[in-house]
This record gives structure tokens, sequence and C-alpha cells, in this order.
């Protein structure tokens, strides 16, 4: 996909996302926080490839162990971020 | 054919399921908006990313590659972990940690692609063929990564207690940090300018740089700025998603981690408008008002770690129950009730059928405010399917380690000061021990009459389904009746307990935990005691504001105790919540909601601003800054303008702070003056509001 498509692709989804997250209430901020935070650890599709393709680098061990790391932390980020976000939401009741 | 070229209006097959899985994640998040689907709106998100995890495994045909799997393996059992081990209160440091993970992995992914980019040996292979727009985009995703990455662990540190959470604020910082920032961009420049040699070097200089600056960053941020520092990180770690996104062309990571970084600017945006700061304050770097010099930091740096301390010496102010101050015209029940340290409650179907469950719970919580020790016995046919007692018991939040089978709770009945018998019958019969040829004879109940004393909340005293007369029924000294429906006998049982005495009002700061009483800040009632009980106890309409103070002092549990005791009193109790109350957004929220308080009584600024007027009382749990009138009035201070929850406004306050020291903007409150509409009680939160608990029960 040629940049402008995914410079154009970066506004609109800032653009819903502003959008969407605006009608979430303050009493949820925190769930919202860290469940966002774990959405972050999208990075981890990047980590897959990157690392797919590091055993093809110049220093492949290197790379590919770097390329470990991302995908641990992209994870621990995902996974964590969502059981804990979880674990508050549960506590919410009436 | 190869499904992955299969071409659907000029889309492949994963582009269009991609485009699905964020219209699951924005669906997910917009499903956050009631607390009623947030729970489905999380599993959606993760859900969404679980299968672009998969469609991005299979159209790169790298599924098979093991080292792939171990890494999401191990990232998984180490996010699990942690996810289950970190407590609420830890909550924000535990964010701030995740946010960093995420910018971390980021900054990594950016290298490689930039080191990738660079290689004759990959584009050989691949064909993969870097324009400057990745190239660009690969450096600024590792600075903005790297920034986030040690930023955050600085807050995470600061938040944990591993680091003062004092500004650090020193002579040519501002200068400093830009310098940092620009021999990083040029480095990052330089990286991109430069051959395959020396673009390693560079890109690891580039990558120390931006670390360097994300410290340089979050040092400078005081304990109550953290919020605005957590929000505007989260904002980072998408926005940092989203440039690696751009670097290797996937949309997805670029149309989420957009989403994510709208969500964190938001916040950000939020908590300044609640912190009277502008966003480019923010990111110029003048998050932090205070001049070392006056750094009035007590609520933030000192306290933890002296409440740290006092946990484990854990110093007890609970005298030694002082029984038999009693009145002759208090009934032997109320008596037996003030004065039990340890209490059984056995409830049966007529619980149900008054569903009195919620009284069930307020008399639970109420035993445990005093101190006593609280458990429910549960006959296995107690009510009508298994586990149903349980059940009704969990809905109205009844912890379940207070839940006892049978045969675990029997041998206690005779320790037992009291049991409170809620609409059980056959369950309790004695005569199943003894009345042979009865339907119950044999059947195993639960040993109430062993007990010191019984309360029998029941509807009548006519015989249980089984038909057996129940001799415990027989009017006695050791057994007192209550008849009529559940919920009406249980709510004047607690209104008469509460009626109080010495004794019970003793019992009432016995700490129920390890944790709850500090030794080292004795509790100290500036104003005379007499006055502000009578008032706190005849107020209609309440309106509780807690703060990072009730935090400190984990004195959560005891707030919602007053509040459910308030609520007994017939008082109209909500809480107001500040934006910026706290470390993060919507912390005070968190602790509140895990303590069982109601998510609708909890309002925001703005709502409950217009209540303070009308209200009898307001209650202030550990907040300062929040609530200084001298944000209208006093021009040139930093927090001139804010906006604050007016607390003045209500007939009277009463102030449960630690010290009356200003704030953590250094700005003096005037309400800490005394006056006859301001009780300060001060203190650690935990002890002045269990005092304050205690007092109203004796009055």
């Amino acid at each position: 996909m040629s940049p402008l498509v995914l410079v154009i692709l970066f506004v609109v989804s800032s653009l819903v996302g502003y959008k969407v997250i605006s009608a979430v209430p303050s009493l949820l901020h925190t769930p919202l926080m860290s469940g966002s935070n774990a959405l972050s650890g999208i990075t981890i599709l990047g980590a897959l490839t990157a690392t797919a393709i590091a055993r093809m680098m110049d220093n492949p061990v290197l790379a590919q162990i770097a390329g470990f790391v991302a995908i641990v932390l992209a994870m621990v980020n995902v996974v964590g971020g969502f059981v804990v976000t979880d674990r508050m939401l549960r506590m919410f009741h009436r | 054919m190869n499904w992955k070229e299969a071409i659907v209006l000029g889309l492949s097959l994963a582009d269009i399921l991609g485009f699905l899985c964020v219209i699951g994640t924005v669906w997910g998040i917009k499903m956050m908006s009631s607390p009623a689907t947030a729970v489905r709106g999380n599993l959606l998100g993760a859900v969404s990313m679980a299968v672009a995890i998969i469609i991005t495994l299979v159209s790169e045909n790298i599924i098979g590659q093991g080292l792939l799997w171990a890494g999401m393996a191990v990232g998984t059992a180490i996010g699990y972990w942690s996810a289950l081990k970190v407590t609420m209160l830890q909550m924000p440091q535990m964010v701030a940690l995740l946010n960093g993970l995420g910018g971390g992995s980021s900054a990594l992914v950016s290298l490689l692609t930039l080191l990738a980019g660079g290689s004759a040996s990959v584009a050989s292979v691949t064909g993969l063929n870097m324009g400057m727009f990745e190239q660009i985009t690969a450096v600024l995703g590792l600075i903005v990564g790297g920034v986030t990455l040690s930023g955050s662990i600085v807050a995470g540190a600061k938040l944990h207690g591993l680091m003062s959470s004092r500004p650090v604020v020193f002579e040519g910082q501002r200068t400093l940090n830009n310098a940092v920032l620009a021999v990083t961009a040029v480095l990052g420049a330089l990286s991109l300018m430069m051959g395959t040699g020396t673009l390693f070097v560079l890109a690891m200089l580039t990558l120390i740089g931006s670390l360097v600056y994300g410290v340089l960053f979050a040092i400078r941020v005081g304990g109550a700025d953290m919020p605005i520092t957590v929000s505007l990180l989260n904002s980072f770690s998408g926005v940092a998603a989203s440039i690696s996104g751009f670097a290797i062309s996937n949309p997805l990571l670029i149309s989420i981690g957009a989403v994510v970084g709208a969500s964190g600017l938001i916040l950000t945006q939020i908590m300044c408008r609640a912190m009277n700061r502008s966003l480019g304050q923010v990111l110029s770097g003048a998050t932090t008002v205070l001049k070392p010099a006056h750094a009035t930091d007590k609520s933030t740096a000192s306290a933890p770690v002296r409440s740290r301390g006092a946990e484990v010496s854990s110093a007890s102010t609970a005298p030694t129950a002082s029984a038999g101050s009693a009145s002759p015209a208090v009934p032997a029940h109320i008596q037996a009730a003030r004065n039990a340290r340890k209490v059984i409650v056995v409830p049966g179907y007529g619980m149900a059928l008054a569903q009195a469950q919620s009284d069930v719970k307020a008399l639970i919580d109420m035993f445990d405010s005093r101190g006593a020790d609280v458990k429910v016995g549960v006959h296995p046919v107690a009510g009508r399917m298994p586990g149903h007692m349980n059940v009704l018991l969990a809905e109205v939040d009844v912890a379940y380690d207070k839940l006892y089978e049978m045969d675990d709770i029997n041998p206690e009945f005779a320790d037992a000061d009291l049991v409170v018998v809620v609409g059980a019958n056959d369950v309790i019969n004695p005569a199943a021990n003894t009345a042979e040829g009865t339907p119950i004879y044999g059947m195993p109940i639960l040993n109430v009459a062993e007990a010191k004393h019984i309360v029998i909340c029941n509807y009548d005293t006519r015989p249980g389904y089984a038909g057996v007369e129940n001799p415990l029924y027989q009017p006695s000294s050791k057994v007192t009746l209550l008849l009529g429906d559940a919920a009406m006998t249980l709510k004047k049982l607690l209104a008469d307990i509460a009626a109080g005495d010495g004794a019970g009002a003793a019992a009432g700061i016995a700490p129920t935990d390890g944790q709850a009483v500090s030794a080292a800040p004795t509790a100290t009632t500036s104003t005379s005691t007499v006055g502000y009980v009578d008032i706190v106890k005849q107020a209609r309409k309440v309106i509780v504001v807690p703060g990072y103070g009730m935090a400190l002092a984990q004195a959560q549990a005891d707030v919602k105790k007053l509040m459910d005791m308030l609520e007994q009193n017939g008082a109209d109790v909500k809480v107001g919540i500040h934006p910026v109350a706290g470390r993060m957004p919507g912390h005070m929220n968190v602790l509140l909601a895990e303590v069982d308080v109601a998510y609708d009584k909890l309002y925001e600024m703005d709502d409950i601003n217009p209540e303070f007027a009308d209200a009898d009382l307001a209650l202030v749990v550990g907040a300062n800054d929040v609530i200084n009138p001298a944000a209208n009035t006093a021009e040139g201070t930093p927090i001139y303008g804010m906006p604050i929850l007016n607390v003045a406004e209500a007939k009277h306050v009463v102030i449960c702070n630690y010290d009356t020291k200003p704030g953590y903007a250094g700005v003096d409150n005037p309400l800490y003056k005394p006056s006859s509409k301001v009780t300060l009680l001060l203190g650690d939160a935990a002890v002045t509001v269990k005092q304050l608990m205690a007092d109203l029960s004796t009055r």
C-alpha cells in the first residue's frame, strides 16, 4: 500500500478512536487505559514478521535474539493487559 | 490457487480479515462505555488480537517457525502470571510497566526493520526494498518506542516506591533534555544516510539516545502528576506501534496503534484539564510546578514508605474490649452482639423468601467493622438448589472465603459468642439428634445450639418443612427470637446494635486484618470530638471525596464500611471523584470498585459539584489540592484556575488527612483552618475513619 493510503488510514483510525473513546465514562478510565494498553501490544504482529526475516540478516543470531525479546515483550503487554482489564471490569457492579 | 491471492474488490482475504479485526477492536472499546458490557468488550478486543496474530502467521507463511511460538509462549506465561498477581493498589505501576513493554517491543521491531532494510542479503532473498518513507518511520518508531520504554520504567519505579516520587529537577534540565533529543534526532537522521556498515552503530546510538531522553522525561515528574504521565505514555505506546506499522507497511498496526494513541491522548487531555495544565506545557516538560526548594511532597514521597513500615509492625490501637458497661435497658441479645468477638451467620431459605441477602451482608460488614470474626455456615440443603445460599450471598458480595460448609463450621459453634440464624429451620433443629422416629432424625445439622447466644430471625415459630417442632424456639435466656419478615427484623437488629455503647465502640476500632492500623501516625483529633459526630450521624445527604491519601492509608474498605453505616442511618451517600484524584485516570474508581462500592454511587466532578450546596456533610478522605478553594481565589499560585470539588459549600466538612501541610501544589488549604464548619481528623485515614465509625456507633 502506498504511504498516502497508510497516512489516511492513520488519520481515520485516530479520529474514529477519539470518537469512540470519548464516550467511555471516567468511571472506567483505568480499565480503558489497561485495555487500550493491551491493544498497543498489536506490535506483536510486527515483532513476528521482523523475527521471521531476522535469520536472513547479516547477523542472524543477534537479530533473532532481538526479535525473540520483541515478541516476549509484546506478548506480556497483550496478555497482561487483557487479563488485568478483565479482572478490574468484573469488580464493577451496581 | 493460493487463498492468500484471492482478490475481492482489490483486497486479499488477509486484508479483509485484518479489517474485521480492527472493527472488532473498535467495537470492543465502544462496549467499554458501560460497565454492563465492558467485560465482553474487553474479550472482543482480545479475540480480535488473537485472530490478527493468526492471520499474520498464516499470510506471511511463518506459522511453522518455532522461535515465534516460543516467544509467544514465554510472553503469555509472564503476562498471565503477573496480571493475576498484581493487586488493585499496584495497578498504576502495572499499567505503566505494560506501556513500556509495548513501547520496547515497537522499538525493537523498528530496529530490526531498519537493519533488514539496509541488509543486502535480506533484499536478495525477499526482494524487500525499503523506501525512504519506511526508513524514516522506522527511525521514528525506534525513538518513540525507546522513550516509551525507559520513561515507563521510571514512572513505574516511582509509583512502586523503588524510586523517590519527588520530581528530579536541576539547573539546566530543560536545555539538557532538548540537547539529548536533538542529538538523538541527528543520530537518527544520520542512520538514514549512512551506508550499511555504520547503520547498526548509528541505530543503536539512536536507541540509547531515546532511552536517555525517556529517563530525563520521566524523572522530573512528581507523584501527583503521574496521571498525566501514565496517560501520555499510554498514548506513546500506541503511537510507537502505529509508526512501526508504517515502517513495515502493516495496516493493522497503523490502525490499532492510532486508536490507542487517541485513547491515551484523550485521557491526557482530561487529566490536563483537571490539573489546569495545557498539553503543550506537558509536552515541553512543564509538567511539574514545584521547585525543589519548597517541595512539599509529603503526600507522595515519604508517606508510602512510612505506611509500608507500619504495616509490618501493625501495632493495634484496639483496647481490650471492656464489656459490661451496659445499661440494664439493653436487651441481652443486643449486648451479646455488641460484645461478640466470633459470630456465625446461618442462612436458610427464609432469607431468600424475604430477599434479605443484602441485609445479611450489611450485618456481616457491621460485625467486621466492629472487629469481630464473622463466618457464614451453609448447610448443604439450605435453600432450593445446591449452593443456593452461596449464590445469593455472592451476589451481594459476601466474600466466598467467609462461606463455610457444614463440616468445616460445625466444630466452631462451641466457640461462637453469637449465632444469627436467618430463615433456617430444619437444618438447625437439634431434634434431628434426639427425636427418634421423626423424619429428620439422623439428619446432620448445623450445631447452632452450642453457641453462647443465638438470635433467630424467622417468619414464625411453626415447624419447618419436616414438621418437627424446633426446641430452640422455646424462649430461653440464650435464644432470642425475632419474628417476622427477615429483611425487617435484620434491619431492626442492625439499628439496635449500632445504637451502641462504650464496649461496642472500643471493639469498633480493632483491626480486622494485619495491615489496617499503622502505629507511626497516631491519630489525633484536632477539634473537640463531640459536635461533629452528631452532625455526621444526622446528615441526610453525604458526599464522600476520596483522594490519594485514601490509597496510601489503604482505607478504601473503611470508607466503604462508613458509607454502609451512613446509609443504614438512612443517609443518601454519594462519592465525588475529581478527575486527577490518585495516580492514574480513574484510580479512585478502581479502588472503590474493589471494595464493592456500587459504581452508580461514583460521580464525576461536573455531576457532583452542584450537589455540595445541598449536602449536609462532605467527608474528605485523603484529598487535598482537588478540594482546595484557593484554586478559585489565589491568583499566581500553581493551582489558580484549576477546577475543584466544591466541598466548602457543604453544611459541614469532615477532613480525614494525614496532616495539614499543603498538598502537592504547595498552596495552603484554607479549609484546614479550624472553624465551626470544618472538622479535621488527622493521622492515618484507615485509623481516623475507623475511629469515626466507632464514635458513630456509640451515639
